[in-house]
């Protein structure tokens, strides 16, 4: 009697396991990269309305970021500035820069200007401004070091394991509360920052949370 | 030892039980299966018959195919910040703005303060400053903001029908005005609820226009009343019951707590039914009623009576009470009423009067306000006789001037001669007495002119219609049910450009002011001060309404002549025995159909009959066995020449010759949630002399109709002999040194000493949240649930998704009947709410396989949506029934296109409604399970608060705490009666913290240990001892499940369902 399979077919099993390992190794492989914040989110740097240049008024002219962002201490929001806002200095400096022409049409029309946006929590996800930069949070710790970007980019990945991360371990990220906006701020004399974070925990009685998912999805 | 079974044993059949519906008591085979179910039959299978199963995968194949073509949703979309331009005062984005406002109505205005957020209200609390509700609100104001965004509004000026705009108008309305004259050929027609600045112009327009008819109509309103308060005190007066002084209150046919009453009436009851121990005074409530109301349900005596003979109780009792205290004018009073001869309970009406006589100054007698003008001036007389007049009852001078009826200004317009007739509010085509035939006298009219909200049945019938501003739109002002000044705010520019009263009068009137001088000429007028009112003017607006600006009573004394006349001329109505009396309700939802289109008062479950989306023609079970008919039997209710079908709802304590229906359902012109819902009794009401009708004769049609009736939703098998526990003063007083005598009851007098097998991770956090609910003042209006709906983007879901029982409320009040040997005819009732209990060893955390439902360290068991896959695993194991399941995206979708296939069905939730949602918190999806939360939102904002004050300064700080009592949850923020406490039980300065530790506290199913975190403090009953029913009253610790008895089969391993 012959075969009734032809002898390639002994291996046709192995071969076909080997593909499918193969093909789910590369496709999990790929999700797990593609698919993370990580590769998703960091870097997106869309193009403003206005060229406006965090590097010059954050960096070069040194202006405290709640200048502009006034509410970051009150609400669970950072806004972003009025046209009223640009117009207090900007009536008197660089009034006929072409670059202003928009915010200059935005005062005269009463028209806001549409900002893109670039930093986006999860609808899921109840991300509170005034809670973290009261308790010594720095800008800096999720946004970058945005007195150094012409324009801004999405610096951090904001995925949830980022979150946890510092929830976890807040003293390697605390600061005095003074400083928060200071994003050139480095740790003082001979400290490093996990000795000052950890004092600052101890004395703060920090305790963000880490188990109660109510903390953040409500 | 014994092999330990969980397991509730069977409840017993003798002594006291707890039932929820007939279903229940009689354990009939659909009951049973409700219970095996975790949701009901059908509730998890897609029984759409549109789309097949095969369908579906075919259809799910092609668009899979399809998505993978265009790879249009893997780029990243592009969202816009977009600032201001400008700052706007006050506004922080992200934070609340808070306004104080009110709430419009005719039995007084609501205080409020609205929520805003980026100029948009998203939800209303009571005004905590003002003394008529110190913070709570009720049902339609909590609904109000959901009319607010009510897609379907009237949305533009209409002119016979076809869109037009406010300048025509305006220029009709100055022809129309032109050649007016003196007026004669105008008249208005307004609802009952006239705010001082209207009432102000009103004046103005008759002093232009001295011979204009002014009517007024509000088919619930107090015209019977007023009436009857101007034979016994006098005119231009207003009755003003105070239930805050009374110790003995008898209501004969009047829903106080419920429908007929006023938030000050419900607060004052449950302040003097608040009690700290056995010693503590508590008032005594008697109820003749002919259907189960609220009040009914605190009664600690009750009497079902038809409607039609609480005339004849009343006499009974002023006979007895003249008896007592030998007052002849009185005597005379009762005889000269010639009311039906009737019998009631033995000793009933001896006792009550007895009782009420040893608490003379005390003690409050009050009428319905559907009854005769002769009955309520006999009870009027009644309270002359027992002292109650400037004590328990103060009479007011009325604020408004009176105006004509509906039936006379119908009269008028019938003689053809009016040119303009204004319709402010009212809507009297679809609700006006049937015997005045108003469409008629309206189209006699030559123009006729509609303000509303709604282009309702009126609207349609007009010549002009005008879109109505919202009372949260617009400047306004209101007096509360105290009679005190309040300024209504608007919180937001009309959404339709919708015109308010107050705009048009001014308009009639020839006035070019502005809405707000409007208001602030009225408070000038008004204002004690004279010249300048800035600083007066704006502390009203903070505070929301003047201080000490409530009217002072009057003295009055009982004008026997006019009662005696009024009584002397009173009809007897009686009708032949066969026949059923007709009682027209209003409606705890819907009112007289104003709020028809309003989808979370449609689904709100009526707190008696826990009836949605429907009214039904209540009647007892001796009725409906006479009538051959069971709950959902379509009658035929026929009076006079007038007929109508209805379905019967089998009521338990229910009068059983008389048929109670609600009114306001059956609106034919109304946005879509609210058309043709449930029948049209209005064709049944007269404009005579009283708000029920004898003489009525019902038949079986033989017709079936499915009534959404949520009453065994939620029933916990076997479970339910010891949720309520309840017992009388007596009771009480022997075991008051008995700490553990509430918590011993039922079966947890033999339930064996918890212990548990497993280490639990400690709750170690600073706070821990707790709440509890106090029985003894909860009278079950269901305000929380409301509360809650807004507070927590709660969808409606439709009366075929209730049906299924899908509803998707977080919490419900449970209503129980109870009552000794099974008997319906008359039960107790008690009502409960039941949210989360928030279980420290919750049973729904430990089933789910992804975690999506854990514990916090402050005790909250939380839910996580975007982790949640909808197994259900949770709700099968929760042993109250408190998670609720989204079927379907009931927020994406409307309630008529849930079944229908995705691709094809019209999606998102109108703009108007996302407005209407609070930014807190997360509007679910499909597929996910929630529950309440203690209204997390507000947990986290209060901690924020309490870290961000924490580290103002450098240096060691005490750890962050919320102070006691710094917030609470949605549902004891509105709750009336302060039934509901919400806070830090470890914050020993907390109310919670001494209130669960009562001796009345319990918790549910104790012997489960899940350790809840919700306590029940135990209601108590105050009878009168000397009541022949008083042994039956209260006692929850009497018949199979008592307190001292042994149960042994709960132990034994064949314990259970034996």
């Amino acid at each position: 009697m012959a075969n009734i399979f032809p002898r390639w077919s002994n291996w046709l099993p192995l071969k076909i396991i080997f593909c499918l390992l193969t093909l789910g190794g590369g496709v999990s492989a790929g999700v797990w990269y593609y698919l993370n914040p990580e590769y998703m989110r960091v870097g997106y740097q869309p193009a403003q309305p206005v060229p406006f240049s965090h590097k010059i008024h954050a960096g070069q002219l040194n202006m405290d970021c709640r200048y502009c962002h006034s509410y970051v201490e009150t609400s669970a929001y950072s806004n972003i500035p009025t046209t009223q806002v640009c117009m207090n200095c900007h009536s008197q400096i660089q009034g006929t820069s072409p670059k202003l022409q928009v915010v200059r049409d935005s005062w005269q029309t009463g028209k806001p200007v549409e900002w893109v946006q670039i930093h986006k929590t999860p609808e899921h996800a109840y991300f509170h401004h005034s809670v973290h930069v009261n308790r010594g949070v720095s800008c800096v710790s999720c946004h970058g070091k945005v007195n150094e970007m012409d324009v801004v980019y999405h610096a951090e990945s904001h995925s949830m394991a980022w979150c946890l991360d510092c929830h976890r371990n807040p003293a390697d990220y605390l600061r005095p509360v003074a400083e928060v906006t200071n994003l050139d701020w480095k740790p003082e004399g001979d400290k490093t920052q996990r000795e000052i974070g950890a004092a600052l925990v101890k004395d703060w009685h920090v305790n963000p949370p880490v188990k109660n998912c109510a903390g953040c999805h409500r | 030892m014994s092999k330990r079974v969980f397991q509730h044993p069977a409840e017993a059949q003798t002594g006291k039980r707890y039932w929820r519906s007939l279903g229940q008591l009689q354990d009939t085979t659909e009951f049973r299966s409700w219970l095996h179910r975790e949701f009901p039959q059908g509730a998890s299978e897609v029984e759409g018959n549109e789309v097949s199963r095969r369908g579906f995968l075919q259809f799910m194949g092609a668009s899979v195919a399809l998505a993978g073509l265009s790879l249009s949703a893997c780029r990243r979309p592009m969202k816009y910040l977009v600032p201001f331009t400008k700052g706007v005062e006050w506004s922080v984005p992200g934070k609340a703005l808070f306004f104080t406002s009110a709430m419009p109505s005719r039995t007084g205005a609501m205080p409020l303060v609205v929520t805003t957020f980026d100029g948009r209200p998203t939800k209303v609390e009571g005004n905590p400053m003002h003394p008529v509700n110190k913070g709570a609100t009720d049902i339609w104001a909590q609904s109000s903001v959901l009319d607010l965004y009510d897609p379907q509004r009237s949305q533009s000026v209409l002119s016979s029908g076809k869109k037009s705009d406010l300048a025509a108008f305006h220029a009709e309305l100055a022809a129309l005005l032109k050649s007016a004259g003196d007026g004669a050929d105008l008249a208005f027609l307004t609802d009952g609820a006239v705010s001082p600045t209207a009432e102000r112009l009103r004046h103005l327009i008759l002093a232009k226009y001295p011979k204009a008819v002014w009517a007024s109509y509000e088919p619930n309103g107090h015209e019977l009343e007023n009436a009857a308060v101007a034979a016994a005190f006098g005119p231009d007066l207003e009755a003003v019951p105070r239930l805050d002084r009374a110790d003995i209150v008898l209501t004969v046919d009047r829903d106080i707590l419920g429908v007929e009453g006023e938030i000050a009436s419900v607060r004052g009851f449950a302040a003097k039914r608040k009690v700290d121990g056995p010693k503590s005074k508590m008032n005594r409530l008697y109820v003749v009623e002919n259907r189960y109301t609220l009040t009914g349900g605190m009664s600690d005596h009750r009497l079902r009576l038809p409607a039609s003979r609480a005339g004849a109780f009343l006499k009974a009792l002023a006979t007895e009470l003249a008896k007592l205290s030998g007052d002849a004018g009185l005597a005379s009073l009762a005889s000269s009423f010639k009311a039906p001869e009737t019998k009631f309970k033995d000793k009933w009406v001896e006792e009550t009067a007895a009782d009420l006589w040893a608490h003379k100054g005390g003690a409050l007698v009050l009428a319905g306000r559907r009854q005769p003008v002769a009955v309520q001036a006999l009870a009027f007389a009644i309270n002359a006789a027992l002292g109650a007049v400037g004590k328990t009852l103060e009479l007011r001078k009325s604020a408004t001037a009176p105006t004509v009826g509906i039936a006379a200004l119908a009269e008028t317009l019938k003689k053809g001669q009016t040119n303009a007739l204004f319709i402010l509010g009212a809507n009297p085509v679809f609700n006006a007495p049937a015997d005045i035939r108003w469409s008629e006298a309206q189209a006699a009219a030559k123009n006729v002119i509609h303000l509303g909200m709604e282009v309702n049945e009126t609207a349609a019938k007009s010549h002009w219609h005008v879109p109505a501003a919202h009372y949260l739109e617009q400047w306004d002002d209101a007096r509360a049910s105290d009679g005190s000044y309040m300024v209504v705010q608007p919180v937001i520019l009309p959404l339709y450009n919708g015109v308010s009263v107050n705009e048009l009068l001014a308009k009639i009137a020839g006035l070019e002011a502005d809405p707000m001088d409007l208001v602030r000429d009225t408070f000038l007028a008004s204002s004690p001060k004279k010249g300048d009112i800035t600083a007066d003017w704006v502390d009203t607006l903070k505070s929301g309404f003047r201080k000490g600006s409530a009217p002072k009573p009057v003295a009055a004394t009982l004008q026997t002549a006019s009662v005696a006349k009024a009584l002397a001329e009173a009809p007897v109505l009686t009708g032949a025995d066969k026949d059923f009396e007709l009682v027209f309700i209003t409606d705890s939802k819907v009112d007289d159909g104003r709020y028809a289109n309003n989808g979370w008062l449609q689904e709100l479950p009526d707190p008696v009959t826990k009836l949605t989306w429907d009214n039904a023609a209540l009647i007892s079970l001796a009725a409906a066995k006479k009538l051959g008919v069971h709950t959902g039997d379509v009658l035929k209710l026929t009076v006079g020449d007038k007929s109508l079908e209805i379905a019967a709802l089998i009521l338990p304590g229910h009068a059983d010759a008389s048929i109670s229906v609600a009114v306001g359902y059956g609106r034919t012109e109304v946005g879509s949630l609210g058309r043709n819902v449930g029948v049209d009794v209005f064709p049944l009401l007269t404009s005579t002399e009283s708000r029920f009708r004898v003489g009525v004769t019902a038949v079986k049609t033989g017709r079936k109709y499915a009534l959404a009736v949520t009453q065994e939703h939620g029933a916990l098998e076997g479970r339910g002999a010891d949720l309520t526990r309840q017992a009388t003063v007596a009771e009480w007083t022997e075991k008051a040194d008995d700490k553990t005598f509430f918590k011993k009851m039922g079966i947890d007098a033999h339930a064996p000493e918890n212990f548990s097998l497993y280490a639990h991770p400690p709750l170690d956090d600073i706070h821990a949240w707790g709440m509890t609910v106090d029985l003894n003042s909860c009278i079950g209006c269901a305000a929380c649930m409301t509360a809650c709906q807004a507070e927590n983007n709660i969808p409606i879901v439709g009366k075929e998704q209730v049906i299924n029982g899908r509803e998707m409320h977080w919490m419900r009040t449970d209503r129980y009947f109870a009552s000794e040997g099974g008997d319906v005819d008359e039960p107790e009732m008690v009502s409960q709410p039941l949210m989360c209990q928030q279980c420290e060893n919750a049973p729904c955390e430990t089933v789910c396989p992804v975690n999506a439902t854990v514990h916090s360290e402050d005790g909250l068991n939380v839910m996580a949506y975007n982790r949640c896959i909808g197994t259900r695993y949770c709700a099968n194991n929760c042993p109250f029934k408190v998670r609720r399941f989204n079927f379907f995206d009931y927020n994406e979708r409307s309630i008529t296109s849930l079944y229908r296939w995705n691709l094809i069905t019209e999606k998102g939730m109108a703009d108007s409604l996302q407005m209407q949602k609070n930014p807190n918190v997360t509007v679910r999806m499909r597929g996910v399970m929630e529950k309440c939360t203690f209204c997390v939102q507000r947990i986290q904002e209060a901690k924020i608060t309490a870290k961000v004050h924490a580290s103002d300064s450098q240096g060691q700080t005490a750890q962050p705490r919320v102070p006691a009592d710094a917030f609470t949850s949605a549902c004891a923020q509105v709750c009336p009666t302060d039934a509901i406490t919400f806070g830090d039980i470890r914050n020993p300065e907390s109310k919670i913290s001494k209130l669960k530790d009562d001796q009345r506290g319990y918790r549910l199913l104790e012997y489960l240990n899940t350790e809840n975190r919700v306590w029940y403090l135990a209601r108590i009953r105050n009878p009168n001892p000397k009541m022949p029913d008083a042994a039956r009253a209260g006692s929850a610790s009497k018949g199979g499940h008592g307190h001292s008895e042994k149960h042994e089969s709960a132990q034994t391993p064949t314990g259970g369902h034996a």
